[in-house]
């Protein structure tokens, strides 16, 4: 479901079947990797947009938590994030998946208290658009099982 | 005098009027094509029933088959090409088409997904599960059948139009 005042009703009311929150992570830099930024949230919008249509009756899209992009050296603060984390398990969320193309999260993996899926990022820029949904297609063809699995490790609800 | 004046057209009437006139011209242009707009796509989606070419017929066996098609959809802000997806099957002389969404909560189904059930609809969410002609099974979730695609063939290509509940 997505964070909209159209699907937020049937979120409040059919809670015991939605157990699962995706969040989006995405960097920001107005700087030299601007460029990149730009690409990763295109990139990690429209699959997060696509595996919402594939699961909405389970998993509720949540706005993306942006930040400030990391340094080489530093890695992306998890104290903020696990804030998040744990506002939505107390409400019951009780699968957390954040979906990012930041690869310095993979650092910070074991500090979060959720699953996070990284994906290798793939420029949508220049294809043309019947192949962009092809390669579309092809990634989330892949997290499909991906998510099925967490469900399945992590128990029913 | 008084009655000359009331019939004599001032130079600040005339302009007045003249300018309303063509005004009026203006609008009339204008409003002439967003009427035209306005109208067509109604006309349109009536005489051609808003079908969509999803496959050829020879691609069609018993089994349900998994069919992407795309259309322009238009909402409030922007125009986006949506892609919905189709399990169609022969039946007999019947060719079914079925929406791949679960009725329960509008999660993707699919068909023998689930390796215990592998005649049936599955749906990943919640165990939802449907029977080859869209009935759900009872003890899962959902609480209709899969809704179904108006279908329509026309010189050895299938064409579906909207989904309509099965109840
Ligand atoms: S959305 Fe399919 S069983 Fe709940």
């Amino acid at each position: 479901m997505r964070w909209s005042t159209e699907d937020i009703p049937s979120f409040v009311k059919e809670r015991q079947y939605v157990d699962t929150v995706l969040l989006p992570l995405l960097p920001v830099e107005f700087g030299d990797g601007i460029r990149q930024s730009a690409a990763m949230t295109e990139f990690i919008t429209v699959m997060t947009a696509e595996l919402e249509k594939q699961f909405r009756g389970r998993i509720l899209l949540a706005p993306s938590y942006t930040y400030l992009a990391a340094d080489e050296e530093s890695r992306p603060s998890s104290e903020e994030l696990n804030k998040w984390i744990e506002s939505m398990k107390k409400e019951k969320l009780k699968h957390i998946i954040l979906l990012t193309a930041d690869s310095s999260w993979k650092k910070a993996e074991h500090d979060l208290d959720a699953f996070l899926i990284w994906m290798p990022l793939v420029p949508l820029e220049n294809l043309e658009a019947s192949y962009k949904k092809q390669v579309i297609s092809e990634q989330i063809k892949q997290l499909l099982p991906v998510i099925m699995d967490i469900w399945k490790k992590e128990g029913n609800s | 005098m008084s009655d000359e004046q009331n019939h004599n057209v001032s130079r600040r009437q005339f302009l007045t009027y003249t300018l309303t006139g063509v005004g009026g011209f203006m609008a009339a242009g204008i409003i002439l094509p967003m009427a035209r707009f306005a109208i067509d796509p109604v006309l349109q989606a009536e005489s051609e029933g808003d079908m969509k070419a999803v496959t050829d017929v020879s691609e069609l066996t018993d089994t349900p088959q998994r069919f992407d098609f795309s259309y322009e959809q238009e909402d409030a802000w922007n125009t986006s090409e949506v892609t919905e997806t189709a399990f169609i099957y022969q039946s007999g002389e019947e060719i079914v088409a079925l929406s791949n969404t679960c009725t329960h909560l509008g999660c993707k189904v699919s068909w023998g997904s689930s390796s215990d059930h592998p005649n049936q609809f599955y749906c990943p969410c919640h165990g939802g599960r449907y029977e080859k002609d869209g009935t759900n099974i009872e003890g899962t979730p959902p609480t209709e059948p899969l809704h179904k695609y108006q279908v329509e063939v026309r010189e050895g290509t299938v064409y579906v139009g909207k989904a309509e509940p099965q109840v």
